[in-house]
Parts: C-alpha cells; sequence; structure tokens
C-alpha cells in the first residue's frame, strides 16, 4: 500500500520513521474542546437560594480548533453555568432571554495555557454581572480569576491534561461565582 | 536502528509534554455594560506586566496616544487620578531562530482596575510572526473595532424600539 508519495526514494525503514512522526504529531496536535459536563461543580457550596429566575448569557468563548489547543466556548461555558444552576437551586429556573427576573452574564475574560511541561496550570478570567431584568440595575458585579493544574497522573497525552486544566478552571470559576451569588440579598 | 532508537524519545516526549498546536487567532470581545464605559474613556493607563522586561507596557500606551487617547503607562497598580480606564496585559513569547511575542492579551479595565470591559487576544506562531508594535495595534484595533460594532448595533436596536 502506497500511504506516502514523497517517500519514494527513501528505505523503507526512513519511511516508518516519517510515517511514526507525523502520525504522532497528528495525535498531539489533536485538541478536544471542553465540555459543559466536565465543568459542571460537583462539590458547590450555596449559602442560600433565590426564588427568582435567571436568564443566562457567555460571551468571549472561542471554539476549539482540532490542530489548537483546548478551548472554552460560549455554548459549552453557558450549558454547565446552567447544569450547575439547576443542581445548586440557586434560582428556581432558568428562562431563555428577557422573560427572566434576572440576567446572569458570563464574559470570558482571558484563558492562560501553557504549551510545554509535566504537569499543566490553565488560568482562567471570568467577568460576572448579574441584573435586574426589568430596571436593568446591577446588583452584583466581579472579576474572577481561578487556575487548575492537571499533572502526570491525570492523562498520559498532553492535549489531554491541557483540556482536563481548562476543565477544572473553568469548574472552579463557576463554583466561585455562585458561590458569591448565592451569598447575595436579592 | 540508531537513529530509530534517537527518535522514539522525541516523538514520546511531543506526546507527552506537548498541550497542542498553536493556531493562529485574533479576537476581541467587549462586555455589555463595557461598550458605553469605552466610548466615553478619554484617559489610559497601562499597568507594567509584572514579569515584562521588554516595555510592551510602553507600545499600549503610544498605541493608544496614536488613536487619539491620552496614555499614561507605569509600574504601579494604582492608576493617576482622572484616569478612565486601567489597561492590563500578557504577553507570551517564543524562539525560533529568534524570540518573538506569539501570544498578546490586553484587558481594558474599570478605573479601580476591578473589572474588564473589553478584551482581546492576538496569536501569531512563527511563520505569521508579527513585531511587538504590530501585535499591540492588532489587538488594539480589534478591541476598539469590536466595541464600535456593539455601539452601532445598540443604537440599531433603540431605533428599532
Amino acid at each position: 500500500m502506497r500511504v506516502c508519495g514523497a517517500c519514494n526514494g527513501l528505505a523503507p525503514g526512513s519511511r516508518r520513521l516519517i510515517l511514526l512522526i507525523l502520525a504522532s504529531l497528528a495525535v498531539a496536535g489533536c485538541a478536544s474542546p471542553v465540555t459543559h459536563q466536565m465543568m459542571v461543580p460537583t462539590d458547590l457550596v450555596t449559602t442560600k437560594t433565590h426564588p427568582e429566575t435567571v436568564s443566562v448569557a457567555v460571551n468571549g468563548g472561542n471554539k476549539t480548533d482540532e490542530m489548537g489547543k483546548s478551548q472554552i466556548s460560549n455554548e459549552e461555558f453557558a450549558l454547565a453555568l446552567q447544569e450547575a444552576i439547576t443542581r445548586s437551586k440557586i434560582f428556581s429556573r432558568i428562562e431563555p432571554g428577557p422573560s427572566a427576573q434576572y440576567l446572569l452574564t458570563a464574559q470570558i475574560i482571558s484563558l492562560d495555557q501553557p504549551t510545554f511541561g509535566f504537569s499543566f496550570t490553565v488560568k482562567l478570567e471570568v467577568g460576572w454581572t448579574l441584573k435586574r431584568a426589568d430596571t436593568g440595575k446591577i446588583v452584583w458585579r466581579e472579576s474572577i480569576r481561578s487556575e487548575f493544574t492537571a499533572g502526570a497522573g491525570d492523562a498520559f497525552a498532553g492535549v489531554t491534561r491541557l483540556r482536563i486544566a481548562t476543565e477544572g478552571a473553568a469548574r472552579a470559576n463557576i463554583a466561585s461565582g455562585l458561590g458569591k451569588i448565592s451569598q447575595l440579598e436579592l | 536502528m540508531r537513529r530509530r532508537i534517537l527518535l522514539f524519545p522525541i516523538v514520546a516526549a511531543m506526546l507527552v509534554f506537548n498541550s497542542g498546536c498553536a493556531v493562529n487567532r485574533a479576537t476581541a470581545t467587549v462586555a455589555p455594560e463595557g461598550r458605553a464605559q469605552l466610548s466615553q474613556a478619554k484617559t489610559f493607563y497601562v499597568v507594567r506586566g509584572a514579569k515584562d522586561e521588554r516595555g510592551i507596557e510602553r507600545l499600549i500606551a503610544e498605541n493608544l496616544t496614536k488613536r487619539g487617547f491620552k496614555a499614561s503607562s507605569g509600574a504601579e497598580s494604582t492608576p493617576p487620578a482622572g484616569t478612565d480606564a486601567v489597561v492590563t496585559y500578557a504577553d507570551k513569547w517564543m524562539w525560533d531562530i529568534t524570540m518573538y511575542m506569539i501570544e498578546l492579551t490586553v484587558v481594558v479595565r474599570n478605573p479601580d482596575g476591578s473589572f474588564p470591559m473589553a478584551s482581546g487576544n492576538s496569536l501569531h506562531t512563527s511563520l505569521t510572526r508579527k513585531s511587538p508594535q504590530e501585535m499591540v495595534d492588532e489587538v488594539m484595533a480589534n478591541i476598539f473595532s469590536e466595541a464600535s460594532k456593539k455601539a452601532d448595533a445598540a443604537q440599531k436596536a433603540e431605533a428599532a424600539k
């Protein structure tokens, strides 16, 4: 089977090596996007719950390029946030759009990811804003920084460790943001 | 055979230590409330990055001055009185024959420096590398372009009401 047209003049051993390197590069460079399931905090501590409804909006995220690094998309972060609100019952219900009593906006400001390393620490900053839908009054606004380190024990491949670290940083940010919202007197 | 023995650790190391390939991107985002604040901002203060020894804060301040704003920079995180917006940034460098700036993230924050109004990020790999001045210009241009787009959209929405 002819799989490498440019390798014709090379010895069979060299061809195999080139193919091995190309295959390794392809595997090493195949980034998978973060998933909302892995960004939902499992150990969320809530002080109180609010009987009002809320809508969620996320901006500033990026789609993952298969040949790039794992990114956090607006859609996945929003799904994780909605799931976390539903599970923790911080608000009574999530309603789409302006029909909700409160509007919660999360703006992904920066995602700091390493390029090489044994353990990867990802740092994330998200700007959180909660405002009343009827008056537009901002009731809480804070920029929250979080980070998560994925070590060698978490995954063998670097791209997987980076995704785990990115999901961990997002999970910690959502936990912190919702934890602070649960302390508010609305 | 010897070559193969040498190459296996290299391939394995790439798989284990590499977090993924860098892909060019240039993005900007403006917070819903940040649009109005940014359009009113006239005076900026750029805070020098803790690890920056290349003077990127001066390049950002110069770029803002070229755009018609009053801009200053310094190591102090507390801005001078009368500052409308504080600018922070993170620059990443890579080596490929020479050192080059691979990534720049700029965040424009409210005067006390706590909450972000807008942010921009550019990443250019070695083959499409840009000078630090060009990287700064691209990020700032994208931030102000995005703010302008949001302002136009808000005006259209108001007019439609």
